[in-house]
């Protein structure tokens, strides 16, 4: 190749000048070779539509989140990394085939003229033809999975295991008040006043109520707050963590008793200082939980979810995303407008690669309103924060260093 | 406590020196256990150091009034601690910080953010979690989206228009299509139907919902849903269409009944987190 007679020439070449340029005309030379293969090969391609296919195809992309492993248990506690869809649909195939297995074999008992060996078997041996089963529907998952592509990045919360609604009922059920009201205060002898009114612009119906008024009156203590602030009927508590005049941590208090998830918070943006950013107004805005899979992540997405008012009011045309992207959760805001599509643009597709059918001429115009997050679950305890939580499951999830080594397992 | 702890190690013993004792070094030290109560603890000392200098003595007295008060403070503290349930949390090694740092930034990058938030809405507009009336959308556009949803769905499309229009993700998942309207079509359908019947009983509540401005519209759309009521199969004409179902994402939006609208969606978008 090109880059070979390059190096052999730069190198023999004693002139610095002349070396520099033989250098330049041969990187040129290099370019222009590339710019002729794309070209020709798009011009085969424009011909023989399905060579682009098959080179898309093959030009898979070997990111992490495709790498991404799932702990192999039938388990839905908190720790594990299963993907609740996949979980849930092998459940059921494995029920369904269970009853297969059990109509068959009642068929078959019933049935005098058939195979005497069969019968005693499958009498016997309930065991081994449950794992038959599960096998096959193991088998069965399989194929599916492969011709099942992930149409949609949402969360959805009808996912939530029930071990997880017995665990956290005051989180899962639905009684809760309609609007959601949200105390937003912060650490003692903060210095986080405006953050936190920025937050409360977040969240409707949410007040900032400042920890103490001065350096040395009285301290209130977070269950003290809890306590008073589901009185009020307010429905979760939120306390800003600060370091060095940032925000660092987002603690989230379910009224009226717990659980509490501890965040971090980074990379922590307000909206003034955004470039072209918008105004916020005070309709509800829409929600978007993407990527949330996994026991854990639905019960994070389910907090998110009932911080927000659960029927967004369309005409502010806002929205709130809270994007789970290998644990990290990004938290933007954005006023959206659904527009033409412009000459020069592409149509959207989805998550497979293909357009998106019946909006192939419609775009959607982003602009962000702030504040913007990343935010990481650290923590969540049973009760309002650790000092509140008793147990041995006061802590019922701890995010720990080492659970990152494996690059590719993820907990939400 | 480990307040409690010191108190007893160092507060309340006392050592003076004995001069009878002073050719057994070892013995020549007494200690003396001080009582809890500061004024007995005072009298203990008087009377143990009987022979001592004036000055010595108040010395003494002195100390064990510090440690006092050094112990009130402690507890005090403890206590006020204990109350708060406070937690300095110490900072994440610098090791750990970059590092989450890096992977924060590459995630970032792969999460795509606007793009993926662009297509969950597009997903949105297009399977009509809007309703059918949206807000959100202005008329041009959604009289296209509405188009193309006709155009595709020209056979398949319901006469009750509740279910809106099947898309082509279930033609991608036919397999799974089998069994999964075993369980969620039955509660789908349910859902819808009680739904719509009672739009025309609180049209009171949507006027005033509405406001005045839309109220002589709404008359139109009252006469026209009786209408649509007999002839729900026939419905071709789209600009027809689009008006019939006036009342009821408002309605939605009053009753706060999100849960119906998750369910009425649910077949075809089982995602939608509002």
């Amino acid at each position: 190749m090109g880059a070979q007679r390059s190096t052999s020439l730069s190198k023999k070449t004693g002139n610095k000048l002349y070396r520099q340029s033989l250098y330049v005309k041969q990187k040129r030379e290099r370019e222009k070779e590339k710019r002729e293969a794309r070209f020709r090969r798009k011009k085969e391609e424009d011909i023989e539509p399905e060579l682009r296919a098959q080179r898309v195809a093959r030009n898979q992309p070997a990111t992490i989140d495709r790498k991404r492993v799932w702990d192999d248990v039938d388990d839905d506690g908190l720790g594990a990394s299963v993907d609740m869809e996949q979980l849930l649909k092998k459940r059921r195939l494995q029920q369904e085939e269970a009853e297969e297995r059990l109509a068959a074999g009642l068929d078959e008992e019933s049935d005098p003229e058939k195979d005497d060996d069969e019968d005693s078997m499958l009498g016997s041996d309930d065991e081994e033809s449950d794992e038959e089963a599960a096998a096959k529907a193991r088998a069965k998952q399989v194929i599916r999975d492969d011709s099942l592509a992930p149409s949609t990045t949402s969360t959805n919360l009808d996912l939530t295991p029930e071990s997880l609604v017995s665990k956290f009922p005051s989180l899962f059920s639905d009684d809760g008040p309609a609007e959601p009201k949200v105390l937003v205060t912060t650490t003692l002898n903060s210095t986080l006043h405006d953050q936190a009114r920025l937050l409360c612009t977040l969240f409707p119906h949410s007040t900032y109520i400042p920890r103490s008024a001065h350096k040395y009156g009285h301290k209130y203590s977070v269950r003290e707050i809890c306590k008073f602030a589901g009185n009020r009927g307010f429905s979760s508590v939120m306390i800003l963590r600060e370091d060095l005049k940032k925000p660092i941590g987002l603690d989230i208090v379910h009224l009226p008793s717990g659980p509490t998830f501890h965040f971090s918070i980074s990379n922590w943006v307000e909206g003034k200082k955004l470039p072209g950013h918008g105004n916020p107004t005070n309709h509800y805005p829409e929600l978007l939980l993407n990527n949330f899979k996994t026991p854990l992540g639905v019960l994070t997405a389910r907090l998110f979810q009932s911080l927000w008012p659960k029927t967004p009011e369309l005409q502010g045309r806002q929205v709130v995303t809270l994007h789970n992207q290998r644990d990290y959760i990004f938290l933007r805001r954005h006023r959206y407008i659904f527009r033409d599509k412009r000459a020069t643009e592409k149509s959207v597709v989805g998550a497979d690669g293909k357009e998106l059918k019946g909006v192939e001429n419609i775009r959607t115009g982003l602009q962000e309103l702030g504040p913007r997050a990343t935010l990481k679950l650290r923590r969540i305890d049973k009760g309002i924060g650790r000092a509140g939580s008793e147990g041995d499951d006061a802590i019922q999830w701890e995010w720990k260093a080492k659970m990152e080594k494996q690059r590719t397992r993820f907990n939400l | 406590m480990s307040d409690e702890i010191i108190w007893q190690v160092i507060d309340k013993q006392f050592s003076d020196q004995i001069k009878e004792r002073a050719h057994m070094p070892s013995k020549l030290w007494q200690r003396i256990k001080l009582s809890q109560n500061y004024a007995t603890a005072l009298k203990q000392i008087d009377e143990q150091l009987i022979y001592w200098p004036k000055f010595l003595i108040h010395k003494a007295k002195q100390r064990v009034t510090r440690l006092t008060q050094v112990a009130i403070r402690m507890r005090r503290l403890a206590k006020e601690e204990a109350r708060l349930g406070e937690k300095v949390v110490p900072k994440m090694a610098p090791k750990i910080r970059r590092r989450e740092e890096t992977r924060e930034r590459k995630a970032e990058a792969a999460a795509k953010l606007e793009r993926t938030i662009e297509r969950e809405l597009m997903q949105r507009l297009r399977t009509g979690a809007y309703g059918d009336q949206p807000l959100n959308v202005s008329e041009t556009i959604w009289k296209k989206v509405l188009n193309a949803m006709e155009r595709e769905g020209e056979g398949k499309r319901d006469k009750d228009l509740d279910q809106g229009i099947e898309d082509e993700e279930e033609e991608e998942e036919e397999e799974e299509v089998e069994y999964e309207e075993e369980d969620d079509e039955p509660d789908g359908a349910v859902e819808y139907v009680s739904d719509f019947e009672e739009s025309d009983d609180d049209l009171e509540d949507i006027e005033d919902w509405l406001g005045s401005d839309e109220s002589d519209k709404e008359e139109e759309s009252e006469s026209e849903d009786s209408e649509e009521e007999s002839t729900k199969k026939a419905v071709g004409d789209k600009r027809k269409r689009a008006r019939v179902i006036r009342a009821k994402p408002k309605k939605a939006a009053r009753r706060g009944k999100e849960i119906e609208h998750e369910h009425e969606f649910e077949r075809h978008r089982e995602e939608l987190a509002f």
